[in-house]
């Protein structure tokens, strides 16, 4: 069984004009253990997509399956990593990495060894009791990563997480994410990430799925056979990214 | 990022906040000891519809003149407090303490002194009147400007330096419009703020005072007095009336106009949009806009006329100007400085002889009166939260009720809260039969809207990302409200908090003491015995130390707790990333 079917899904948003559609007629499955990008030019509604599949939103019509099962609500086997981090400024980096943990119901002696685990994992040790608003952009995003990985998910949905940083630090996280994703003993082994950076896609994914703008449409789905680690420098990764890049262009 | 002030700082604002209390105590004493007061009564007040219309502009002539007042004081003062460090230390502070004092409680005096220089005319109290709406609305608006130009981008300022633009032309073309969005915003709060104290000091005047101040306030409370409830609700219209076609016709196009002037490219605080419901009133206003700016053309072409035909003043060509304008400056700072050690001096001396008159009996219930007064304050604030932030967490949790409660909120809350004084009191005295239900909700209204304004406000500004995290995590909605709701608008509680609180000890005076029908209601308190010295005893000493009593306790208040609070909140739940 598939982990996770999307069938026909269509959103709009209400509009000055009448409505506005966002995302037409999506339909797509995703493989157990799979690495997935969703690519396209802004505006045509991956994020949106991303927030429908862990059920922030509904869609306007369409069916989400999710191990077979209709996605009503929150899916609590997914945790979302947001562009802007979105860590609660007042919370220091344990309590932040705690949050999911405590709704889901976990006794105070173990968020706090859990969230230790995870706060180890991306390499924040020794900043358990710092603030976000004291670190740097790049440690923000380990906060983020290690939040969704303490709810240890089935799904890791990542939103342009690594967009807002500095093109050194990115290239660092894509590589550690890489691990965390590979490492036998991280529970974590599905991915969907949506961005807009399209080397990002072809370095990281299994599968780049290409939406088109203004409505969101699936123009192609594409199987990455690149060896790994990959390179920008090895054969074959400069074709793809020009063949994602055209597609996109055509569309656009 | 705001630099933290150092104790010395604290320390020098602390002594000027001081000096200024005493040179305004001692100028006050000084005049009140010089005048005989005697008040010549002014035209008997009618309540019939009729006439209406009349008290109606009456009060809007009062607030429009004090309104211009406060706008050519906080520019003058703003653009001087932005000029430098040394101005900055002083005028700050005097902003601050004039910020904290409860105004209405100097009402009182200022008729005392106003009425004096006008030699007892009606005039005198007029102008009482003005000056105090004035006190109401000009702190917010000088600080606006102030911020403004402090603000201002150091790379615009050199552009200008660049350019060699100087004087005037700096002034027009930056720092007036930089001033621009800040001072309308404040204009707005400012002319709500003052319909308030407008009705209070007409309140006052023609209640405890027995002066009758024509207007809508001293109508709505004759009206009440006198038990006409249909001219009373009449009266309370006519001032929504007024104040929705204000606002439709002034006020929303000018804000529409400050935006324009913005300058931050993420807009960090929001445009004030006034009644949203009332849109057909804002196609009038724009309109009346295009008119009032034909109407000012010919002047401003005229004024640029003269401006281009006189050549420029260079001071390096008058060398001998030169020296003579400092002559003049120090001849001038010196007279300014003997005028008011002059008044410091008499102050002083008229102060001590108060002091040494014998002191009543009643002295010694200030402080208990104080602490009686302080716990009114208490139970209002704490009603005033048991409301609102149930009522901001709905609204965070649900924009559509957030939309419903906007428009409600916005003409309630811009609805003076001392117009409905004479309602509420005769409902609750008629129902309880005593004061003292009725002076914690005069003080109520007082209080609520300011912290309700601030928490939709902070609800509204929570990053949509951090409500989407939280429900990503199925954090449960308890857990929304401790781990992000409530820490998120803790800044903005503080903020609505320390404007209520300002609120609550202006409405303190008016909730204590109330005459309705002859009679004379009141509850043991600050406020009231603030009333009883001026209005029936006329004991100086009394009103002295219950003023002083008053500023004292808000001055603490504010240094103790909420700047405390406030600095902590703005540190720890600022949302900034």
């Amino acid at each position: 069984m598939a982990l996770l079917e999307l069938k026909h899904i269509s959103q709009s948003f209400p509009h000055a004009k009448g409505t506005l559609p966002v995302i037409e007629d999506l339909s797509f499955t995703v493989e157990k253990g799979e690495f997935i990008a969703i690519v396209g030019p802004s505006g045509c509604g991956k994020s949106t997509m991303l927030r429908i599949i862990n059920g922030l939103m509904a869609p306007t019509s369409g069916q989400v399956l999710y191990k077979g099962r209709q996605v009503d609500g929150i899916n609590l086997e997914c945790a979302l990593v947001f562009q802007s981090f979105a860590l609660m400024p007042w919370l220091s980096v344990k309590a932040n990495v705690e949050l999911g943990l405590e709704a889901r119901g976990l006794a105070p002696a173990e968020r706090e060894k859990r969230a230790s685990v995870y706060i180890d994992k991306v390499g924040l040790d020794g900043f358990e009791e710092a603030y976000p608003r004291e670190l740097s952009g790049g440690m923000k995003q380990r906060v983020g990563l290690a939040r969704a990985l303490a709810v240890e998910p089935q799904l890791l949905l990542m939103d342009e997480p690594f967009s807002a940083l500095d093109a050194l630090t990115a290239i660092t996280l894509r590589e550690e994410l890489l691990d965390i994703w590979q490492s036998a003993d991280m529970p974590v082994h599905n991915i969907i990430m949506v961005t807009h950076i399209i080397e990002e896609a072809v370095e990281l994914a299994d599968r780049i799925l290409v939406l088109s703008s203004g409505p969101g449409r699936l123009v192609a789905d594409l199987k990455v056979e690149l060896p790994r680690p990959r390179d920008r420098r090895k054969e074959g990764f400069n074709a793809l990214t020009d063949k994602v890049f055209s597609l996109i262009e055509e569309r656009a | 990022m705001a630099t933290q002030p150092t104790s010395a700082k604290r320390a020098t604002g602390i002594l000027v906040s001081l000096l200024i209390v005493a040179i305004v105590l001692a100028l006050f004493f000084a005049y009140r000891r010089t005048v005989h007061l005697h008040l010549l009564r002014g035209p008997q007040l009618h309540v019939s519809l009729r006439q209406l219309p009349y008290y109606a502009f009456c009060s809007l002539s009062r607030m429009t003149a004090a309104y211009v007042l406060a706008l050519i004081f906080s520019l003058v003062y703003g653009l001087l407090a932005a000029r430098g460090r040394a101005w900055e230390r002083v005028m700050l502070p005097a902003i601050d303490i004039a910020q904290s004092v409860p105004v209405v409680g100097f009402f009182p005096a200022a008729i005392y002194f106003f009425v004096a220089l006008a030699h007892g005319s009606r005039f005198g109290v007029e102008m009482a009147a003005v000056f105090l709406i004035f006190t109401s609305q000009a702190w917010n608006m000088a600080l606006g400007v102030f911020e403004s130009v402090r603000t201002l981008p150091t790379d615009s300022l050199e552009a200008l330096d660049a350019f060699g633009a100087t004087g005037w032309l700096r002034l027009r073309r930056l720092l007036l419009p930089a001033c621009v969005p800040k001072l309308v915003y404040n204009s707005i709060l400012s002319w709500v703020a003052g319909w308030y104290y407008l009705i209070a000091c007409e309140i006052i005047a023609v209640g405890p005072a027995h002066y009758e101040l024509p207007g809508l306030g001293s109508y709505l409370m004759k009206a009440a007095d006198k038990g006409r409830t249909g001219e009373l609700i009449a009266g309370l219209l006519t001032l929504l009336a007024i104040i929705v076609l204000m606002d439709g016709i002034v006020w929303q196009p000018l804000s529409e106009w400050a935006e324009k002037f913005r300058y931050e490219f993420a807009a960090s605080s929001e445009p004030l949009r006034t009644f949203g419901a009332l849109n057909v009133l804002g196609s009038v206003g724009p309109a009346v806009l295009q008119i009032f700016r034909a109407m000012g053309r010919p002047i401003i072409r005229g004024f640029r006329r003269v401006l281009a035909a006189t050549p420029p003043f260079d001071p390096a060509k008058y060398p001998a100007l030169q020296s003579g304008s400092r002559w003049l400056r120090i001849g001038l700072a010196a007279a300014a400085i003997f005028v008011v050690a002059m008044g410091v001096i008499n102050g002083t001396v008229a102060l001590l002889r108060t002091l040494m008159e014998p002191w009543p009996a009643a002295v010694h219930q200030i402080p208990l009166a104080t602490g009686a007064s302080l716990l009114r304050l208490i139970a209002a604030y704490a009603l005033s939260l048991a409301w609102t932030i149930p009522c901001a967490i709905a609204a965070s949790e649900s924009p559509r009720f957030a939309r419903r409660l906007a428009p409600f909120a916005e003409i309630f809350g811009s609805m003076p809260a001392t117009a409905l004084f004479p309602l509420i009191v005769i409902f609750v005295i008629r129902v309880t039969g005593g004061m003292n239900f009725a002076s914690i909700l005069l003080i109520l209204t007082g209080m609520q809207w300011y912290v309700l304004f601030n928490l939709l406000a902070g609800v509204s500004q929570i990053p949509a990302d951090l409500k989407e995290a939280a429900r990503s995590f199925g954090l449960s909605r308890v857990a929304t409200w401790r781990q992000l709701t409530l820490p998120a608008i803790l800044p903005s509680l503080i903020t609505g908090s320390i404007t209520a609180w300002g609120g609550g000890w202006n409405a303190l005076i008016l909730s204590e003491y109330f005459v309705y029908r002859g009679t004379t209601y009141r509850v043991f308190g600050l406020g009231a015995m603030l009333d009883d010295a001026t209005y029936q005893t006329g004991n100086g000493l009394m009103i002295l130390l219950t003023l002083l009593s008053m500023v004292l306790v808000v001055i603490t208040l504010n240094r103790l707790v909420w700047r405390r609070l406030y600095d902590i909140t703005t540190d720890r739940y600022r949302i900034d990333y």
